[in-house]
């Protein structure tokens, strides 16, 4: 609270007078800061979603193994309320001493992650040609390079795309942890509300809707870059 | 200290709660309702209107599609924040985001059943000499249902999730109970809204299910010849 403390900001400040006022941004309670803590959580979730359900959603559809309800699966991830499982999780996280912060708001966020990277991982590999991956067999591939060099080569694409939609989520929904104890990017439009303030509740919701923006952004530079050579010549060869 | 040890003893649930305080409970599962259908009935006739002009004009699909989808990825807690300059900590405030969340998702499926409609079919319709309006709604509609009833179901599950995060503004039902308890570190009335707006979700999801069977009893015979 000390730069707030320090320097109130009357009800009518300007939105961009605060955004633009360097000392808005250092020190402990911060902007910077706060960028900084939303950063790192959402990375940590991104991180475990991605690494365990790539693998896991590849391995079932290589294998064929589990009939998995793509529709249901479309449904969910659109209707985890994430703001009821963190609040249902903050009572239990506090009994147990593991406090506010980050169990809670980790496990609802990571529900949040895991659909899209599962569903477009586990349709990508699933669709492509069983041509190409017979051919690949028939030219002595093993099983482990079927799986890497051919189908993971080929699904690429897609699986980045549900990489991109989870983080975007997990970014746009990061903000709730501020009304849940915790702090982050969406803790200067809680202060706001908190204090009346309309001009530090738009500050913040610039904020948080503009790192959401560039997660969009970034992601999708990435997925231009990390296409596979072979993909990519491909792409730009075929008229598909 | 007296908070760490509260934060210890006190239990996730008391039962009495539910007695002493029903009417806030009921209270607040009616505004959390409320708000869910006013978003999607707005969400609803919004959608019908975008899909309208992304069928008749096409090349407007791409900017439709691309605008719904936009609105999506705005964070909800800044598109509440946004809009409280204008409207205060007022319903419309929590509505307006919450009908906007609810575009894409009902966009994408009134087009994609409409777009699901054989041309043989929409043929036949006109070689039988009905007009576009009577071939629309007694042809096309009927086809699209199965899409428009699972794009609104959808919609309304995530709306009731959604609906919780507007207890930010004062809004929200059930959210403000989670965020009662809160404050007050006391776990019981968080718990209950936690878990009342994840069986209200569910509730909501049956109900518009079953009432879709009901008014497509063709679509369940054609799954059982298959």
């Amino acid at each position: 609270m000390t730069v707030l403390a320090q320097a109130p900001v009357p009800r009518d400040v300007g939105v961009f007078e605060w955004l633009f006022d360097p000392q808005s941004w250092t020190g402990s309670d911060g902007i910077l800061a706060s960028l900084a803590d939303t950063v790192v959580l959402c990375a940590i979730v991104m991180v475990v979603a991605t690494v365990t359900m790539v693998p896991l959603a590849s391995w079932l559809a290589h294998t064929r193994r589990g009939e998995v309800s793509v529709s249901w699966l479309v449904t969910l991830s659109r209707a985890i309320p994430t703001f009821a499982v963190a609040g249902l999780l903050v009572p239990i996280s506090l009994r147990n001493g593991w406090g506010f912060e980050p169990w809670p708001i980790f496990i609802a966020l990571l529900l949040l992650a895991l659909p899209p990277i599962f569903l477009n991982t586990y349709t990508a590999i699933k669709q492509v040609d069983p041509g190409v991956v017979d051919a690949a067999r028939a030219m002595g591939y093993s099983e482990t390079n079927v799986l890497f060099r051919v189908e993971l080569a080929l699904a690429t694409s897609v699986i980045l795309d549900g990489v991109r939609v989870a983080a975007v989520t997990v970014v746009a929904t990061e903000p709730i942890r501020a009304f849940l104890g915790g702090d982050g990017l969406g803790r200067y439009v809680r202060d706001g509300l908190g204090q009346n303030n309309d001009g530090l509740v738009v500050a913040g919701a610039i904020l948080v809707a503009g790192l959401a923006g560039l997660t969009a952004l970034s992601f999708r530079s990435i997925e231009s870059v990390a296409l596979p050579d072979g993909v990519r010549r491909l792409a730009t060869t075929s008229t598909r | 200290m007296a908070g760490l040890l509260a934060q210890a003893t006190n239990p996730i649930i008391r039962w009495e709660y539910f007695i002493d305080e029903w009417d806030q409970i009921q209270r607040a599962l009616i505004e959390h309702l409320e708000l869910t259908v006013y978003a999607v009935i707005l969400g609803f006739v919004l959608s019908v209107g975008l899909s309208a002009v992304a069928l008749r004009y096409r090349w407007s699909a791409g900017p439709i599609n691309g605008f719904t989808a936009f609105l999506y990825t705005i964070p909800s807690v800044a598109l509440f924040a946004i809009l409280v300059p204008y409207f205060g900590l007022s319903r419309i405030t929590a509505v307006v985001p919450l009908a906007a969340y609810t575009l894409l998702i009902l966009v994408t499926n009134f087009v994609a059943g409409f777009n699901s409609v054989s041309p043989e079919v929409r043929e036949a319709a006109a070689g039988m000499g009905m007009t576009p309006a009577r071939r629309v709604l007694h042809v096309e509609l009927p086809l699209a249902m199965p899409y428009i009833i699972a794009g609104l179901r959808i919609a309304v599950v995530s709306t009731v999730g959604l609906v919780t995060v507007a207890a930010i503004i004062g809004q929200g039902g059930l959210g403000r109970l989670i965020l009662d308890g809160l404050r007050r570190t006391f776990w019981t009335p968080m718990t209950i809204g936690s878990l009342l707006s994840i069986l209200l979700a569910l509730a909501l999801d049956g109900i518009i299910l079953v009432a879709g069977r009901w008014a497509t009893p063709w679509a369940q015979r054609q799954k059982s010849v298959l």
